[in-house]
């Protein structure tokens, strides 16, 4: 019989050694277990296809890129996509898979307006961190301090758009066309609002739905109208035909899209009656940056088409988020959010965030593209501010 | 001129629907059944023309695919999703074709990509004609002369042909048609073949009218079409024409007066509605007892 001593030793040995060897196991355990999950929203079927599809093919190249350099605070980036399809009510559906499913805490949501907001107010309650990377209704940030917006709403837009054509284009009379969703009405809502600041004569307003391609009747009344410049707020798959119709039906006026014009394919639709057209709150893609040119060539790899403004808005979104990440020394939503809130002078692939106001609204300086030989390239950066500030409540 | 403008634009939306929506017609007269589907064949029309005529350099050659093969998927529609759903209320082959509409528009851009698909060389769209000082391009030229050669060929097929004035028997009575040997099945697949080849056309037409095939090309034909040959009397044919030319013009001339608040589809059903309340059985049908 072993002396009671001796039992008690050997026993004490085995819950050490057990003990032992779990904290080793644990320590050494593979990091793969330990990652930073960043959720994403994006209309990959559905009308909004085009962009969802851009969107996630940055953000999974941005996460690539993060994870290849080390990730961050020592774990991986996980990409947790869902497709929302534009809509409202699968926004709300995913964001509650994505809280309570996965548990995430951090996300990006690059879809469009309709849906953002639904998102917003969601993740707001939950105190989930959403950036929006290009969705453009009012309500996302003002769902509450957990939101952001990386891209300029509607309404300072248009307002930009008035003091471009006003002050740049020196253009009195202009033709006005809404595209009649979310956004195209924003947009103009704030071109209208400030037109007459810079003696802009709106000479008619029409209006169409996104599933529109021949606008015959509108041309007929540009024709008649016969302003100094026509302005049209829509995508590059109403204002490709748009523009191309205006041209041949013989108006001859500058012609000044929206930021969602700013698409290679707009060039593709409206062929050489693109020549000339300005589209304001657009993508510098010339800018001598080593990392947008990098970005280029590696999207169009990926992608096999060159990148727009919601790829590169998405991409900077991911860095963005993972820069606060790491600026914050945490996952954690509410020290990000600070973290984020406290950017200065960061450089988005679209061009310098100076910073965001008290609404989480950027303040940044908006370029402006003309079609020259058949590409976009960079006509003058817009950075009076104070003239299209974004609202900070 | 501006009037005229809108003239010349309201006709020309007029037979852009006329195009779409007389497949669909055809259809409906002959088996009851709302084929909501016709919006794919349509869009398949313009993918197929928009494929070949980039693949060949030649727009013809894409407009001739299509009207050729189409036919086809048109068949097989038939075949597979209607037969088997004769028997039932005309409801259930309805909701079998909203099903393969959504089905094939996704399918559509899994294939070929959201961002759609455009001509390389559209020539005949930039090719600009000067009428009486109207500025028109040569598809819309094409459009219009394509509606009244598809119309006029109708006609003369119904009226004058032996397959034709069969397919009008079976139309009408059915049963009597068959005891005098007229193959019932046949004058079917005949009708969806002639009612896709048109509905190709019109697609690969108003594709290059767009310059751009997207996945959406058929949504309005979804129900604008079904709209229009409600408006002019299911069934008919000469209803149908009628019925796109007058929403064509009541859309063009209406965007101008109420145009900066209602959109272009908004004014179109709101003239739809009342046109049905004056006129419930459309404008050539007629009224049930």
């Amino acid at each position: 019989m072993l002396h009671p001593v001796s039992k008690f030793v050997s026993r004490a040995g085995t819950i050490l050694g057990g003990l032992l060897a779990a904290a080793v196991l644990a320590l050494t355990a593979p990091a793969a277990n330990a990652q930073i999950k960043i959720g994403f929203q994006a209309p990959l079927t559905g009308f909004a296809a085009t962009d969802g599809k851009s969107a996630m093919i940055a953000a999974q190249m941005a996460i690539d890129e993060i994870n290849a350099d080390g990730g961050l605070l020592g774990q991986k980036l996980q990409l947790v996509p869902y497709d929302d399809q534009a809509k409202p009510d699968q926004a709300i559906f995913t964001a509650n898979k994505l809280i309570g499913e996965d548990g995430v805490k951090l996300v990006v949501n690059a879809s469009y307006s309709a849906s953002g907001r639904a998102a917003a107010s969601v993740f707001q309650k939950a105190g989930v961190l959403m950036i929006a990377a290009y969705g453009v209704h009012p309500d996302i940030t003002t769902a509450g301090d957990f939101m952001f917006r990386l891209v300029h709403l509607g309404p300072p837009q248009g307002e930009a758009t008035a003091l471009f054509i006003g002050k740049t284009l020196h253009l009195k009379r202009i033709s006005a066309i809404t595209m009649d969703n979310d956004y195209g009405q924003a947009t103009m809502d704030g071109f209208l609002a400030a037109a007459s600041k810079y003696g802009i004569q709106v000479v008619n307003k029409y209006s169409y739905a996104l599933s529109d391609r021949q606008f015959g009747s509108i041309v007929a009344s540009v024709k008649r109208d016969n302003p100094d410049g026509v302005y049209a707020t829509g995508y590059f798959f109403t204002g490709g035909p748009l523009i191309s119709q205006l041209r041949a039906g013989g108006v001859t006026a500058p012609i000044i899209g929206s930021q969602a014009f700013d698409s290679a394919t707009l060039i593709k639709i409206a062929g050489p009656a693109a020549e000339g057209t300005y589209v304001v709150d657009s993508f510098d893609r010339g800018r001598k940056d080593a990392a947008l040119q990098k970005f280029f060539a590696d999207f169009q790899k990926r992608a096999g088409y060159p990148p727009e403004n919601v790829a590169a808005i998405t991409y900077s979104a991911i860095n963005l988020m993972a820069d606060a990440i790491t600026r914050a020394k945490s996952a954690d939503p509410a020290k990000v959010r600070d973290a984020l809130a406290a950017t200065k002078n960061y450089a988005l692939l679209t061009g310098d965030l100076i910073g965001f106001n008290k609404l989480h609204e950027i303040i940044m300086p908006i370029n402006v593209n003309v079609v020259k030989d058949g590409k976009f390239v960079s006509f003058v950066k817009l950075d009076d501010l104070t003239a299209f500030a974004p609202p900070d409540k | 001129m501006y009037y005229v403008d809108l003239a010349v634009t309201g006709l020309s939306f007029g037979c852009m629907y006329a195009l779409m929506a007389v497949g669909l017609t055809l259809v409906y007269g002959l088996l009851r059944i709302l084929h909501i589907a016709h919006a794919a064949v349509f869009a398949l029309g313009a993918y197929i023309t928009v494929i070949v005529a980039n693949a060949s350099g030649s727009i013809l050659l894409g407009l001739l695919a299509a009207i050729a093969f189409t036919p086809l998927f048109g068949m097989a529609i038939y075949r597979v999703l209607y037969q088997p759903l004769l028997s039932y209320r005309p409801d259930v082959p309805m909701i079998a074709s909203v099903g393969l509409l959504v089905l094939m528009q996704d399918a559509f851009r899994i294939a070929f990509g959201e961002q759609g698909v455009t001509f390389q060389n559209n020539v005949y769209l930039f090719e600009i004609f000067d009428i009486g000082g109207e500025r028109v391009n040569a598809v819309q030229i094409a459009i219009v002369v394509c509606t009244i050669l598809v119309f006029i060929g109708l006609h003369l097929f119904t009226t004058r042909t032996r397959i034709g004035i069969a397919w009008r028997a079976t139309v009408s009575q059915p049963k009597i048609a068959t005891s005098f040997g007229i193959d019932a099945e046949r004058v079917r697949y005949l009708c969806f073949a002639i009612g896709s080849a048109l509905a190709a056309l019109a697609g690969g037409l108003v594709g290059l009218l767009d310059n751009l095939v997207d996945p959406v090309i058929g949504y309005v034909v979804s129900y604008k079409a079904l709209a229009i040959i409600v408006l002019g009397g299911l069934g008919s044919v000469r209803g149908t024409l009628i019925a796109s030319l007058v929403l064509g013009l009541i859309e063009s001339y209406g965007t101008i007066f109420i145009g900066s608040w209602l959109n272009r589809d908004a004014i179109a059903f709101v003239a739809l509605i009342v046109l049905l309340l004056v006129r419930p059985q459309g404008l050539t049908g007629v009224r049930a007892p």
